[in-house]
Formats: C-alpha cells, sequence, structure tokens
C-alpha cells in the first residue's frame, strides 16, 4: 500500500532481491576511472581542508565539468554543495563557478549577479565576460552580448571573442559572417575542446545557410575528436532528423538513454522507424517530465514541448510549454519549436513571438521564415475550438 | 587555469540549452495516526554511495549483498537526517530494507517505524538529507497526518516544517466525519429499527383499544419530529460525552440494550405501554444509542486537532442520514396508514419481526453468541 501511496511516477513495487550479487544498481565510473580517481582526490583533499577555497573551486569544476560530459545533473548539485559554505565570502573562482551553475538551471539573473561580481573583483576575467555573452545569447540581449564580445576582443581572448562574435552574427540575420568568423577562430583554436565546439556551432551555421553537405563534414569532424559530448550528439542528431536520416541517429545514441535530450531525440527517430523501443523509450520520457515535475523543475519545458508535439500529438500542451520556455530561452531552437507547436495546434497567435524575433533579428534559417509563413495563412482561431487530437 | 578561462566560453554554449535531467531525489512517505509513525523512504542508490560508499570491489556495480553488508551504516546515516516531533522527538527506527527502482535508476527502500512521546498536536519534520553534499537534492515528501494528506518538496531552504491544527484541512475533515455518519446511520441496522418501531405508530393514533389512521397529515409530522429530536437531543449528548471521554461505558453493555431498545420499541407497537409521550422513550434509549455511535467513532479515531468539529460532522451526519429514512418512511406511511396492508402487514408483521430479530441481536450480544450476523 506505501507503494502506491509514493509520490512516484514510475511503477513502483519495493522488492527484495533473493541473490546477493544481483546487480541494484550500475555507478557512472569505476574506482579506477581517472575521472573518478581524478574527482576522489579532489574531494579527499577538500575534506582535509575544508577552507581552502582554491581547492573548493577545482573540485566544484571538476564536478561541473563531468555534469556537461555526461549530462548529469547530479553533479551540479555536488558542485553547489561544495561552494555553498562560501557563501558570501566568495573568491572571484568561486564567483565564476556558481554563476555557471545558476546558468545551467535557468537562473539567468542569479548567474549574470554573480559574473558581475567576480568581474568587481577582478575586471580582467574573460571567463565571466564569455558566460555573460552567452546568457544574453540566450535571453535575445543581442547588443548586451556584443558588449561582451568587446570586452574579450579588449582582453585580447581571440577564441572566446571569435565564438561570441559568431552566434552574435548568427543569431542576428549575419549567417555568412557568422560563418566567417567561426571559420577564422577554428583556425586560432588550440584545444581538442575549442576545436569541437566550433565544429558544432559550424554545422549548425551550415544548416541554416542549408549547406547540407558542408554541416555534415563539420559535424563529422567534431565527431572526430572523440570526445563525448552531449550536446555535439545532440545537435548532429537532430540534422540527421530534419534530413530524414533516423536510422542512424538510433545507432548514434544508443547507450545515451540516461540523457533526457538525447533520450528525446533516440525515441523522435526510433518513432519515425517505428521500431519497437519507441514505446518504452516514450514512456520513459513521460516518466521523466512527471517526475522533474514533482520536484517542481521547469527547466526542462524545451524538451518536453517537442516530446508533446512530436511524441505525444499534443499540439495544446506543446504550444502552452514552448511558450513557457520561451520566456526564458530565446535561442533559434526555442523559436523553432514554437513556430512548429503553434503550427500544430493552428494557433497563429501563439507564433507571434517566433514571427517578431525573425523580423526584429532577420535570422536567416529558411525553415523557420516557411513555418512563420505558414503559422500567418493559418485562419484566426478561436482557441477554445482547439483541441489536442 | 589558463586553459581553463579559454574553455569557458567552449562549454557554456556546450550546454547552452541548460538540459534539465533528473536531479537526485528521495520519495518520503510517511504516515502519522496519532503517536505511531510508519514511513517509507526511498533513497537512490547512487545518492547512498555518494555520501557512503557502497561499491566495495569498485565496479562500478552494486549488488544487494553490497548494500545489505551496510545497511546499519546506511539506516544509522538516513536516520540522522530526518527528524519528527510529536510533543518531543520521535525516535525512528529502520525495520526493513528492500529495493526499487525509480525512473533514475535503483533505490534502497527503508521502511521506518516509531513512537511520538504525544498523540495530538503539531507534527514538526526537519529534514536534511545530503543537503551537506548535494544542494540540488530535494525530498518529495507525502505525509498523511491523522488522515490527512500533505504533499511538499523538501530542499535546503524548506527543510523544516510544522504540520498541523491550522492546515487547511478543516472542512475536508468536517465532511469525512459527516459521510461517516450518514454512512453508520445506514449500516447500523439497530438504529434504523429503533428510529422506524418508534415511527410507525406515528401515522395511528391509539383508539378505543385499536389502532386507526390519524386525520392529518400535520398530526403524524408533529409526531415525527418530536420522536426524532428527542432521538437526536438524547444521543448527541451521550455521543458527545463519550466521544471526549468524560463517560464511559461497557460496549457489551451498550450493544445488548440497544438491542433492548429495539424490543421494547417494538413490543410498545403491539402492546402499547407508551402512545403519547414517546418522545420520552426516544430520548432515554437515545441516550443509549449514543454510546453506540461513539464506538464506532472510536474506531474511526477522532483528529486531536479538531475533535469538537470532527464530532459536529459526525452527529450532523446522523441527523442526515435519520432525514433520509424519515422523508422516505413519512409520506408513503401516511398515505397507506388507513389501509390493510399498512396496519396488518407493515406495523403488526413488522413489529412482531423487528422485536424478533432485536430479541436475536439482544441473546447474541448479551451472551457472545452468534445466531443471525455472519
Amino acid at each position: 500500500m506505501c507503494a502506491s501511496l509514493l509520490a512516484s511516477p514510475a511503477q513502483s513495487a519495493p522488492r527484495t532481491p533473493f541473490d546477493d550479487a544481483t546487480v541494484i544498481e550500475k555507478l557512472p565510473f569505476r574506482a579506477g576511472d581517472s575521472r573518478a580517481r581524478e574527482l576522489a582526490a579532489l574531494r579527499a583533499s577538500a575534506r582535509k581542508a575544508p577552507s581552502d577555497a582554491v581547492i573548493a573551486a577545482a573540485l566544484a569544476q571538476a564536478y561541473f565539468d563531468t555534469a556537461q560530459a555526461r549530462s548529469d545533473p547530479r553533479f551540479i548539485g555536488y558542485a553547489d554543495a561544495v561552494l555553498s559554505p562560501f557563501d558570501p565570502q566568495m573568491s572571484v573562482d568561486l564567483l565564476v563557478i556558481r554563476g555557471m551553475l545558476r546558468q545551467y538551471r535557468h537562473d539567468f539573473d542569479g548567474a549574470l549577479g554573480d559574473f558581475a561580481a567576480a568581474l568587481a573583483q577582478d575586471p580582467e576575467r574573460a571567463g565571466a565576460h564569455a558566460w555573460r555573452g552567452a546568457i544574453y545569447l540566450v535571453m535575445a540581449q543581442y547588443d548586451k552580448a556584443r558588449q561582451e564580445c568587446a570586452a574579450l576582443l579588449d582582453l585580447q581572448r581571440p577564441v572566446l571573442q571569435g565564438g561570441c562574435t559568431g552566434l552574435v552574427q548568427a543569431y542576428t540575420g549575419q549567417l555568412t559572417s557568422a560563418y566567417a568568423t567561426l571559420q577564422k577562430t577554428l583556425a586560432l583554436a588550440r584545444y581538442d575542446e575549442q576545436h569541437l565546439w566550433l565544429l558544432t556551432r559550424l554545422g549548425e551555421v551550415s544548416a541554416w545557410l542549408g549547406h547540407k553537405a558542408r554541416a555534415e563534414r563539420h559535424y563529422r569532424d567534431a565527431l572526430a575528436l572523440g570526445r563525448d559530448d552531449a550536446y555535439l550528439l545532440a545537435a548532429w542528431a537532430d540534422f540527421l532528423l530534419d534530413n530524414k536520416r533516423p536510422a542512424e541517429v538510433v545507432k548514434l545514441l544508443a547507450g545515451w538513454e540516461a540523457s533526457d535530450p538525447l533520450l528525446l531525440r533516440l525515441a523522435e527517430a526510433e518513432t519515425l522507424l517505428r521500431v519497437p523501443a519507441a514505446i518504452a523509450h516514450v514512456q520513459a520520457l513521460d516518466d521523466r517530465f512527471a517526475a522533474a515535475k514533482l520536484r517542481g523543475d521547469t527547466s526542462h519545458r524545451a524538451e518536453e514541448a517537442r516530446f508533446q508535439l512530436r511524441l505525444r500529438n499534443n499540439a495544446v500542451l506543446a504550444v502552452q510549454l514552448a511558450a513557457a520556455n520561451y520566456q526564458v530561452q530565446k535561442e533559434p531552437r526555442d523559436l523553432r519549436m514554437l513556430l512548429e507547436a503553434a503550427l500544430a495546434a493552428r494557433d497563429p497567435d501563439a507564433a507571434k513571438p517566433a514571427r517578431d524575433w525573425l523580423q526584429s533579428t532577420g535570422f536567416e534559417d529558411a525553415l523557420m521564415r516557411a513555418l512563420a509563413e505558414q503559422t500567418l495563412q493559418l485562419p484566426p482561431v478561436v482557441k477554445k475550438q482547439v483541441m489536442a487530437p | 587555469m589558463m586553459r581553463q578561462l579559454a574553455m569557458a566560453w567552449v562549454l557554456l554554449v556546450c550546454q547552452g540549452t541548460a538540459w534539465a535531467h533528473k536531479a537526485s531525489d528521495s520519495y518520503l512517505v510517511v504516515d502519522v495516526q496519532g503517536n505511531t509513525v510508519t514511513a517509507q523512504w526511498d533513497i537512490a542508490l547512487r545518492d547512498i554511495d555518494f555520501a557512503l560508499g557502497l561499491d566495495r570491489d569498485g565496479n562500478a556495480e552494486i549488488t544487494w549483498g553490497e548494500l545489505r553488508a551496510r545497511q546499519s551504516d546506511v539506516a544509522a546515516w538516513a536516520l540522522s537526517r530526518l527528524a519528527l516531533t510529536r510533543n518531543g522527538n520521535c525516535p525512528l527506527q529502520v525495520s526493513g530494507l528492500q529495493v526499487d527502482e525509480h525512473t533514475d535508476g535503483g533505490y534502497a527502500v527503508l521502511h521506518l517505524s516509531g513512537m511520538c512521546p504525544g498523540a495530538r498536536g503539531a507534527l514538526g519534520l526537519h529534514y536534511r538529507l545530503l543537503f551537506d553534499l548535494d544542494s540540488l537534492h530535494r525530498g518529495l515528501l507525502r505525509l498523511t497526518l491523522d488522515g490527512a494528506t500533505h504533499s511538499t518538496v523538501l530542499s535546503p531552504t524548506s527543510g523544516v516544517l510544522q504540520f498541523g491544527p491550522t492546515q487547511a484541512t478543516r472542512w475536508e475533515q468536517f465532511s469525512q466525519y459527516l459521510v461517516e455518519g450518514v454512512w453508520h446511520i445506514w449500516i447500523g441496522f439497530d438504529h434504523i429499527l429503533f428510529l422506524l418501531s418508534l415511527l410507525l405508530p406515528a401515522v395511528l393514533v391509539w383508539h378505543m383499544r385499536h389502532w386507526q389512521g390519524v386525520t392529518r397529515f400535520g398530526v403524524a409530522a408533529r409526531e415525527v419530529l418530536w420522536v426524532v429530536t428527542s432521538f437526536t437531543a438524547a444521543h448527541s449528548i451521550t455521543l458527545s460525552l463519550a466521544a471526549l471521554g468524560l463517560v464511559s461505558l461497557p460496549s457489551r453493555l451498550v450493544e445488548s440494550a440497544i438491542a433492548l431498545s429495539v424490543v421494547l420499541a417494538a413490543a410498545n407497537n403491539l402492546w402499547p405501554v407508551v402512545e403519547r409521550r414517546r418522545w420520552l422513550v426516544a430520548f432515554g434509549f437515545g441516550l443509549i444509542h449514543g454510546f453506540g455511535f461513539a464506538s464506532v467513532l472510536a474506531e474511526l479515531g477522532l483528529p486531536a486537532d479538531a475533535l469538537v468539529l470532527s464530532l459536529l460532522g459526525f452527529n450532523l451526519g446522523v441527523e442526515v442520514g435519520q432525514m433520509a429514512i424519515v422523508a422516505g418512511f413519512l409520506p408513503v406511511a401516511f398515505l397507506l396508514r388507513n389501509t390493510r396492508f399498512y396496519l396488518r402487514g407493515i406495523f403488526v408483521l413488522g413489529s412482531w419481526l423487528t422485536m424478533l430479530v432485536a430479541f436475536i441481536w439482544l441473546l447474541e450480544r448479551a451472551f457472545d453468541l452468534k445466531l443471525l450476523s455472519p
């Protein structure tokens, strides 16, 4: 009876395994893995010197990196717990990391506050400018983003500045210049991480420009670096899905089910291919969104909108989610989802923010422009008549 | 450091979408009834491993054996991070360990039990599992406190909570007891039979050693009103006295007396002793019936924080149930009052049957036998 009361979306029924050898959970790392050893060593040092801000910063950064690579938010919570004892006497390093953690959770105002505090202590902290630029881009505040790019130029950080400028150009109707800027920056980059990121963005820009072959080349170059990167996998999977190549997505994302955004793309591909696994994966996503809702987490709305639209055929709910997400995140993919959902729900009004954005930025993606045009063709509808299929 | 700096921009947009995934949650279901606490606490095995280290052989797999070997450590760790209070601390213990799965993997299921110093008043809950290690951890609490359910998300800023009398569940409690009252009168055949035995003659008048129908509906209605009101007033008095713990009688005595009251009420229809002041009979025996209702209420348990309200609800519920019976009975009885069917079939035969059944109840209850009821 207790189990049925449990506030869990999963079908839960406590059980007692028969055999001591029964495996009840798989951990992300073996104790001997290099990352596990690094984390364990840092954690041990931090335990020995709990007031050492340098060690704390190193440990928090390592957790953050792990969260990124594995697409695993538990490490964000670990990193935050490492920092919190230092509040409010936080060093620049700690402030920057806390800002990163806050933006991860979509607390953009909090993050901007941390970066501002860090820059007040150390005006030459390029990382803080770079992060602020990225946040302003997500918030569609392009003038402010440009100021951050300029600050990076002043600090003579050409790679960060190139990435910053390239994206501002891409989002504001200058895809060709954006491509050139990113390409130029790629030549300056020295680390694999930088190459991977720039190649991924080059792939996206190429796809928006309609240069499919070039986009594919950039994505494949990025993949060839052989580093786990959830964002790259998601962007490449989206490209494949847009180009009706779902079979490759299924191959690409096998084993990445733990990551919600990647599972979403995997389930989309499986649904298109009518593979039996699709049913279980769609259900798993449903459960995960329900679980997030239980803990009051709203930062997954972009994915949930896409899930409702493409896998649940619930256009009305998808529009609501996409519109709520748009209040927080205003990147091209967020606007595209709003357009797609509004179109499916036959709700031209809902698409208005996206049309306005296209108009004001001059964003050049042909696909999104066509979607926006179609939403204008919709007859004006009384909203109550719009029903979920 | 330089390299990290250079990477900042790079990393940031790598997760610029800032995917939300499954952060750490525990699922805590607590049931507090008076001073008795039972609970089920599902804690992710990954989280236990992060806090205590479960993977003894370092192969990235946690087995049931590895968890069981650390059961006492896990219990001590978890219990040191959860405190319940009701008039003082409620010591908890782990009474069982199982496993389960949620959306993000395997969980240890801790079954907890404990006793509070007090059975009434507010319940305090202090939750701090993992907050020192993972500030995004949340406890998903579902608490049932004396029947009223509260759900909430426990976070580092809301880990200390009070649940209690002033919660907005008063109306719910009131209506819950109202429904119980209605239900009890409907399934309490002894009460219904007693009431009907008193009501059957309400549409008749004893005249020249014979029963005959009353002339006007108003006469019957006034009689019914008197009987029902006195019955109600009487059982409300004793129900309240008993429920508040001021008077208590052995239930065997009460139940037998109730059966006897039905026997006597039915007998009075056949061999009238009391014809005019039946409301006095209703009042007198109503006192006994009130103790019967009280024993039902005792089984249900009255919430300490809404005692009077629940009592009132239960009483009103009994009233509503009675009124429904009266409303069904009176018009039909009035219409049929001069027919042979009513005078012979319902009134005489019905009273005989009632007396018989009630007599058997009396024997059963007085001598603790099983004759009729299954």
